[in-house]
């Protein structure tokens, strides 16, 4: 199903699908007593969605600020009103408000129609932040949609994609369920282009007990190549002594985005295990936004024991590293006209603003910033994994996606057709590669350790 | 009637609100801040630049002056007009009016016009940043697309609350001394019977003071408990924050690059100025 009384939905995980990621889907009749039973359990616990339900003053700041609402002008696309299709049914069980006055102040019974609303609604939020970051009082609506998911989830509503992600990850370790033989078989063959393209001889360890325990998306050994391989030329530069961890090639963590509970914290434990098994001293994350917010900021607070390494990303390395003068780049490599588009998670959840700069200056000679940028950037419209392609949802995307073209073609960077968009993080990447496409922005999609590898100067 | 409004209700009302402000605050400090959600807006080092942070949330308004400055007046003048009207209800009735002798060279005459002007003028201000924010939410689409009964209903009950304030400024028929009312509140204080006194036979004060009675019972239970709400949510998002130290075990970058590391063995390769990426 692709739609459900004229809401776009995505296609959604079959119930053997949700089998394979431990969910027993709940039959439609129990679902709406379900759905206020787990809100009661999950809102006893989350004080940034308590807050979130209950100290809204509807002033509307949001409104104009989420690209989702500016893309397509419908209302429950307000993060305060997406909020509030939680915040009905709070309102009406675990308020004395909303069980005294009802509708007056927006109560209402929960139905399977709503629950329906959520799955379309939750969906197309990107849990960006970037609501939370311009709230007068910092309510941050990615919270909300983070329940809203996990309580779908439970119920057995999970978007197929999600699902296909969470299962390939448990059973290979990474979401494009490449077994290790074919890891090994990309590496290799990254060595020779890097040969043949950069004229360097690098090496890719797959597996090797290393200090660094390097961490790459998935998507960077299919759809990003250059990204893995500049990311291997760069550890080569410097002389480490790295490592890539066929357990977990995957610095994407889907569970953040659907289920908090148990495939978010599995994909930790299965990351630390490979940890110690390495004899690993520090671990170094890859071009991943959600993932490196789910690393960065979680992994604290989800591991089952202490975690005894520093977790820094690609980017903080390679810019300190800058900043000690350590790399010799020459930014005339990269001399098309650059823009950079900043992955939220990076610069609102993660503080990675700065060094993503540190690293673009250095490496390119034609570097312009969009507006706004850092902070106050707007999402890509694929952010939290909503990369999907059934048509009605698809169209989304490109809805979705409008705030961040028009961004894109107020740089100027494309208007000869050979300008190039920086975007650091496999879902920018993934959704930005049709977009710019279907937006006609005429600029080339990249990943920010591309732009660095290239710029290295070797001798 | 009198002896409802003017000496039973007072008393519900405190308990309830006091008792309604707990039950909320109870609520919220029975959940917990379970994951690391700080914004890096950017980050903020010291708990001095969290107070700040904070702070210029909650006095100045930070955001709305970054985002919307015309929300930004509206709300800041509303907010600061408020501030000053409660302040001036505490102080202007408690001290009759002289708050402002202590300063040199202000008498207590000058002092009691003083605090008259300055309630008369925040009360205008008040009731005109009321009304702006009311326009504003029933013409602007998304706001509009955001409300809900109440959201309404609460800027129109504090309009009335604050223009029958206004009345007993403007028409002097209504007027009400400070004298009076500080009576009034002392005798509630100290449990005495208030029912005859002339203040109560006022009309407008009863409605104004009915209002007020209201206001409070429902504010544990409203919207309006954003004032605590507001430092809660914030205290979630905006806290320090410190980077794990950048640099990498065992790099010696300078050696591996005088090494030559990545230099083909054999010479040769590829230019190395391809446009390949
Ligand atoms: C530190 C204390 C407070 C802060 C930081 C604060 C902040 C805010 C903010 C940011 C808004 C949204 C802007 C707007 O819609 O105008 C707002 C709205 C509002 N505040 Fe406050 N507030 C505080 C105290 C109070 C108090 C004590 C009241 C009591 C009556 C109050 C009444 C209102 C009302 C009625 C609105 C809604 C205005 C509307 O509907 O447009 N506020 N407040
Ligand atoms: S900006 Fe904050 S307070 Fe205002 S409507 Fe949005 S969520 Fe509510
Ligand atoms: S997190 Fe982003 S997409 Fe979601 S409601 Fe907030 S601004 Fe909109």
């Amino acid at each position: 199903m692709a739609e459900y009384k004229g809401m776009a939905q995505p296609s959604r995980a079959s119930d053997e699908d949700m089998r394979k990621i431990h969910i027993e889907p709940v039959p439609d009749e129990q679902k709406p007593e379900k759905a206020v039973e787990y809100l009661d359990y999950i809102r006893k616990q989350f004080r940034s969605f308590v807050m979130a339900m209950e100290t809204c003053t509807k002033c509307g700041q949001c409104a104009e600020n989420c690209h989702t609402y500016l893309g397509t002008r419908d209302p429950n696309n307000i993060p305060a009103n997406r909020a509030e299709l939680i915040r009905k049914i709070y309102r009406r069980y675990f308020t004395l408000e909303g069980r005294w006055f009802g509708s007056l102040v927006g109560a209402e019974d929960i139905s399977l129609d709503l629950i329906e609303t959520w799955y379309s609604y939750f969906y197309q939020c990107s849990q960006c932040r970037r609501c939370g970051h311009v709230c007068p009082f910092g309510i941050d609506t990615c919270e909300v949609t983070f329940i809203g998911r996990q309580l779908l989830h439970w119920l057995g509503i999970t978007p197929k994609l999600h699902s296909d992600v969470g299962a390939a990850m448990e059973r290979v370790g990474n979401h494009t369920n490449m077994p290790k033989p074919a890891l090994a078989d990309t590496l290799e063959f990254m060595c020779e282009e890097a040969y043949d393209e950069f004229g360097v001889e690098i090496e890719m360890p797959l597996d090797k007990p290393a200090d660094i325990l390097y961490v790459p998306s998935s998507a960077d050994f299919l759809l990003n190549p250059y990204t893995l391989m500049c990311a291997g030329m760069f550890f080569h530069y410097i002389g480490a002594s790295w490592t890539i961890p066929s357990a977990v090639t995957e610095a994407g963590n889907f569970g953040f985005l659907f289920d908090q509970y148990y495939t978010q914290r599995h994909n930790i434990m299965r990351l630390l295990n490979a940890a110690q098994e390495l004899d690993t001293k520090k671990i170094v994350w890859g071009e991943c936004g959600h993932g490196w917010r789910a690393a960065k900021m979680y992994i604290p607070t989800k591991a089952d024991r202490p975690v005894r390494w520093d977790i820094t990303h690609l980017h903080d390395e390679a810019a300190h590293l800058i900043r000690n003068g350590e790399l010799k780049l020459d930014p005339n490599k990269n001399s098309r006209p650059v823009t950079l588009h900043d992955p939220c998670n990076y610069v609102r959840a993660c503080g990675l603003n700065e060094n993503m700069r540190t690293c673009i200056k250095a490496s390119c000679s034609n570097f312009v910033e969009m507006e706004p940028y850092g902070y106050d950037n707007f999402c890509c419209g694929g952010g939290s994994g909503i990369l999907f392609d059934d048509p009605d949802m698809y169209n989304k995307r490109i809805q979705l996606s409008w705030k961040k073209a028009e961004q894109v073609r107020e740089t100027g960077v494309g208007k000869n057709g050979d300008g190039i968009l920086c975007a650091p993080c496999s879902i920018c990447k993934a959704q930005l590669y049709p977009m710019v496409e279907e937006h006609n922005l005429g600029v080339e999609v990249k990943g920010l350790i591309d732009l660095v590898g290239k710029a290295l100067v070797w001798d | 009637m009198k002896l409802l409004i003017g000496q039973i209700l007072p008393y519900i009302t405190i308990i309830i609100f006091v008792l309604g402000v707990f039950y909320r605050l109870g609520r919220w400090v029975g959940t917990q801040i379970i994951h690391n959600i700080t914004l890096s807006d950017p980050w903020l080092k010291t708990n001095g630049q969290v107070a700040v942070r904070i702070g210029t949330e909650a006095f100045l308004f930070r955001n709305f002056f970054i985002f919307d400055k015309a929300l930004w007046a509206g709300a800041l003048l509303m907010h600061l007009s408020l501030l000053n009207v409660l302040g001036g209800h505490v102080v202007g009735f408690g001290t009759l009016g002289t708050q402002f002798a202590f300063i040199p060279g202000v008498s207590e005459q000058l002092s009691q016009s003083l605090s008259n002007d300055l309630g008369t003028i925040f009360g205008i201000l008040l009731f005109v940043a009321l009304a702006y924010l009311l326009i504003r939410r029933l013409s602007i689409t998304p706001i509009k697309q955001l409300n809900k009964p109440s959201d309404i209903l609460w800027l129109v009950f504090l309009l009335l609350i604050v223009g029958v304030g206004d009345i007993m400024r403007f028409f002097h028929q209504f007027h009400v001394e400070y004298e009076p009312v500080r009576d009034y509140v002392i005798a509630l204080g100290t449990f005495q019977p208030v029912v005859n006194m002339e203040l109560l036979s006022n009309p407008v004060f009863l409605v104004h003071f009915t209002l007020v009675n209201i206001l409070l019972i429902l504010f544990p239970f409203s919207k309006l408990m954003h004032l605590f709400g507001m430092f809660a949510e914030r205290w979630i998002v905006n806290r320090t924050y410190h980077e794990p130290a950048p640099g990498m075990p065992n790099i010696d970058v300078a050696a591996a690059r005088k090494a030559g590391l990545g230099l083909p063995s054999s010479g040769g390769g590829a230019e190395s100025s391809s446009e390949g990426v």
